[in-house]
């Protein structure tokens, strides 16, 4: 290394320093690319047709119908044609709350393109939902289920647990746990670029 | 993708274990490491300055994210705080971590480049583990491509990015390794590290389809990689000046 002169070793900084900026330029992300859409995908997995209640990838997502906070009740079958994220979730749940503000810049970002979130509580009363909600600045329906009757159908055994759905109502895919802001965009753009 | 496994009662995220796992054993080989070099005042010593490199860390991880996701992070400030091994980012705790290292180094009087040098040999063990688990979780995911070792995610096949920074992680600590053996001058092999893990940055950030951008989508772990090899290019010019070459 030592072999270098002043004069080299400055001519290689520059030379780095200016190589590496180009190469920082010529690899910046686009638009589609940050969004992480593939167009290959519709092709890539197409469903097939299977009456299975478990919310298993590729089989249709158990069907639904609860109360939103407004009293209006809320079927999944409706939704047909969105690409729809039903996220299992309770107040008492420290990384549901955390990822509730990365799922409410999903739906906003993606709510004109046909995406729909379904918060499912757990088993909590309207009144902490509702003040949970509003709190956290969360516009997308917040639905009860005080039987925990989704918790249920859709086995979940760990909170939160979110489920994607296709626009033809297939779950395609399962994730339990905290969902992070990455793997929430790339699904859901993902899903958004098939056709219904 | 396995998001979550489940031990017992506890459900932990496949990339938080690896996380933890990764953390767990760079910490056992930066002890055996210091040990083999500096014998065991120096063991010590880096048992000391890893965890205030894991504060360090975890602080500049959570605020490099937040920061980078100032629309989310900056409407509900409270996520900076949010007890979870995730809203992470590597080039944050490597930033964080160091500098906390070095702050508790210059206080305590420790010898700082033979603990840097030490540290050169752990991290990049640390760092394989935990990519690996990236994998698995599903983060950090590549573009798109139609090369034969692609992934299947999220509808596509994609660049393997998680694997490809293991296999760099893994190629820094075989050199490091390597140069390790010829006794070089102190500091030598942190340099190293930072030039060989500044160009892993540079090159496989170039293939995420996730990266934190910065305006007009310019990748900031890319700027980060750049600025760390371009600081080892000059303190390796600072050596070859003071010698007067």
């Amino acid at each position: 290394m030592s072999a270098l002169t002043v004069r080299q070793w400055n001519m290689l900084l520059l030379a780095v320093l200016v190589a590496g900026s180009l190469f920082i330029g010529f690899t910046r992300a686009t638009p589609q690319q940050s969004a992480g859409a593939a167009t290959s995908a519709s092709t890539a997995a197409a469903p097939t047709m299977a009456a299975d209640p478990a919310p298993l990838p590729n089989h249709p997502a158990p069907e639904f119908t609860l109360t939103a906070l407004d009293g209006s009740s809320v079927a999944l079958s409706e939704l047909e044609g969105q690409v729809v994220l039903v996220n299992v979730w309770a107040t008492w749940c420290p990384p549901c709350r955390a990822e509730m503000p990365a799922i409410q810049a999903a739906y906003e970002q993606h709510r004109e393109e046909g995406f729909v979130v379904l918060a499912v509580n757990a088993g909590e009363d309207s009144a902490t939902v509702a003040e949970f909600m509003h709190a956290y600045n969360l516009t997308f329906p917040a639905l009860l289920d005080p039987q925990n009757r989704v918790s249920a159908a859709y086995a979940v055994n760990v909170m939160p647990s979110s489920f994607f759905i296709d626009r033809q109502g297939y779950v395609r895919s399962v994730y339990r746990g905290p969902l992070s802001r990455s793997v929430l965009d790339g699904v859901v753009t993902q899903l958004l670029a098939e056709d219904g | 993708v396995y998001p979550l496994v489940q031990i017992g009662p506890l459900n932990l995220s496949s990339s938080g274990i690896m996380l933890l796992l990764g953390l767990f054993t760079a910490q056992w080989v930066l002890a055996r490491v210091a040990r083999n070099r500096g014998g065991k005042e120096l063991e010590k010593q880096a048992d000391t300055c890893f965890f205030a490199w894991l504060l360090g860390a975890v602080v500049g991880a959570r605020l490099w994210y937040g920061l980078l996701n100032w629309d989310i992070y900056g409407a509900a400030p409270g996520l900076f705080l949010a007890l979870q091994i995730g809203g992470l980012a590597w080039p944050g705790a490597l930033l964080g971590g160091t500098l906390a290292a070095y702050l508790l180094m210059r206080r305590r009087g420790y010898p700082l480049l033979p603990l840097a040098d030490s540290a050169a040999l752990a991290l990049p063990v640390g760092q394989a583990i935990a990519s690996v688990g990236l994998l698995l979780s599903g983060e950090a995911f590549g573009v798109p491509t139609t090369l034969p070792w692609g992934v299947e995610l999220f509808g596509a096949t994609r660049h393997p990015t998680q694997l490809y920074y293991a296999l760099a992680a893994l190629l820094t600590l075989a050199v490091l390794v390597w140069l390790a053996r010829r006794q070089p001058a102190a500091g030598t092999l942190a340099a190293a590290y930072l030039a060989l893990s500044g160009l892993a940055l540079l090159l496989v950030e170039a293939l995420r389809a996730d990266s934190l951008l910065l305006p007009g989508g310019i990748r900031a772990a890319q700027v980060f990689g750049l600025a760390l090899l371009l600081l080892a290019l000059w303190w390796a010019r600072r050596g070859t000046a003071q010698r007067g070459g």
